[in-house]
């Protein structure tokens, strides 16, 4: 007895990226599908079709097949804000140099020291850890959760008060302030959305369980 | 609604379909324009049918794989309904306001 083709298994392990309870529920449904729509002698799962199942886990995961469009949209401006705040980690590291040299003047080597230790190296290590506070409250928001949009705002405000801080500090260099910037009037935006009265309603339902 | 949404509604308004059976029914409906691909189906299908706009009227079991056949509530019905209508107005008002130009008969 033969066992699957190397496309149905080629399918299954795409179709691995999808919630349990969805796989539960529909894998062998979207399976029958999927062969019954691949090309005539077709042995691997093409690109095309890869993109098309890991955009649909992506949104089931993230409960967006379910959510209004204000949230859809609030959750991929958070998934953008995560991307922009490794941006401007990364403009802050290549802009260092230049910050340096004009400082110098003002700066002696030991407060430059204490400076980099006391800012730029918390601010610089806790990038990721906010990065990821936008995506898991992308995903939080993304399914309904009640609570996802007061933690938003909390993360705004932390962004806010980084920004703030920036703006009167010596430290940063324009392009470091802009890259800061950006990421909060992101993520102002995806609180208008998630506020609108449009979005409410989402969150006073049960949240999506997949 | 969406082009994606308002065909699917379209291709179960004469029946229940399987999931096969939708796509093929768009690329009818669409005249070979429109192709949906599992992925994008199965999380349209997952949003009806949370709105409530379709339902699953059957499952059945064909050559050892699962086979689940959706239909309309009322409810999508009435929704198909709305939107086939608003687009027939506005269709009818575009090809009027075209008429002079002669681009349409």
């Amino acid at each position: 007895m033969s066992g699957p083709s190397p496309l149905e298994r080629g399918y299954r392990r795409v179709l691995a990226c999808y919630p349990k309870a969805f796989r539960r529920e529909s894998e062998e449904e979207i399976l029958a599908v999927l062969l019954a729509t691949a090309h005539e002698g077709q042995r691997r799962v093409r690109l095309a079709e890869s993109a098309d199942l890991l955009m649909g886990a992506v949104r089931m995961h993230f409960g967006l097949s379910r959510s209004p469009r204000p949230v859809l949209n609030a959750v991929r401006l958070m998934c953008a804000g995560a991307v922009l705040e490794l941006g401007a980690l990364v403009t802050v590291l290549v802009t260092l140099g230049s910050v340096r040299s004009a400082i110098v003047q003002e700066f002696t080597a030991a407060q430059w020291h204490t400076a980099m230790l006391t800012q730029i190296v918390p601010a610089e290590a806790g990038a990721p850890i906010v990065a990821g506070g936008w995506l898991w409250l992308a995903w939080a928001n993304g399914r309904g959760y009640d609570w996802a949009r007061p933690a938003f705002m909390a993360l705004f405000g932390l962004l806010t008060i980084g920004l703030l801080i920036g703006l009167g500090d010596a430290l940063y260099a324009p392009a470091d302030l802009i890259a800061m910037a950006v990421p909060w009037l992101v993520g102002l935006a995806a609180i208008v959305l998630i506020f609108s009265k449009t979005a409410s309603p989402y969150y006073q339902q049960e949240p999506v369980q997949q | 609604m969406q082009e994606a949404t308002f065909l699917i509604l379209t291709a179960l308004a004469d029946g229940s379909q399987h999931g096969y059976g939708i796509i093929a029914e768009i690329q009818e409906i669409s005249g070979g324009r429109v192709r949906l691909r599992a992925g994008t189906l199965y999380t349209a299908l997952d949003r009806l049918r949370a709105d409530g706009l379709i339902g699953v009227d059957r499952e059945e079991i064909v050559e050892g794989r699962l086979r689940r056949y959706y239909r309309l509530t009322p409810e999508g019905t009435r929704r198909l309904a709305a939107e086939a209508a608003r687009l027939q107005a506005n269709a009818r008002a575009a090809l009027s306001r075209l008429k002079p130009s002669g681009v349409v008969t």
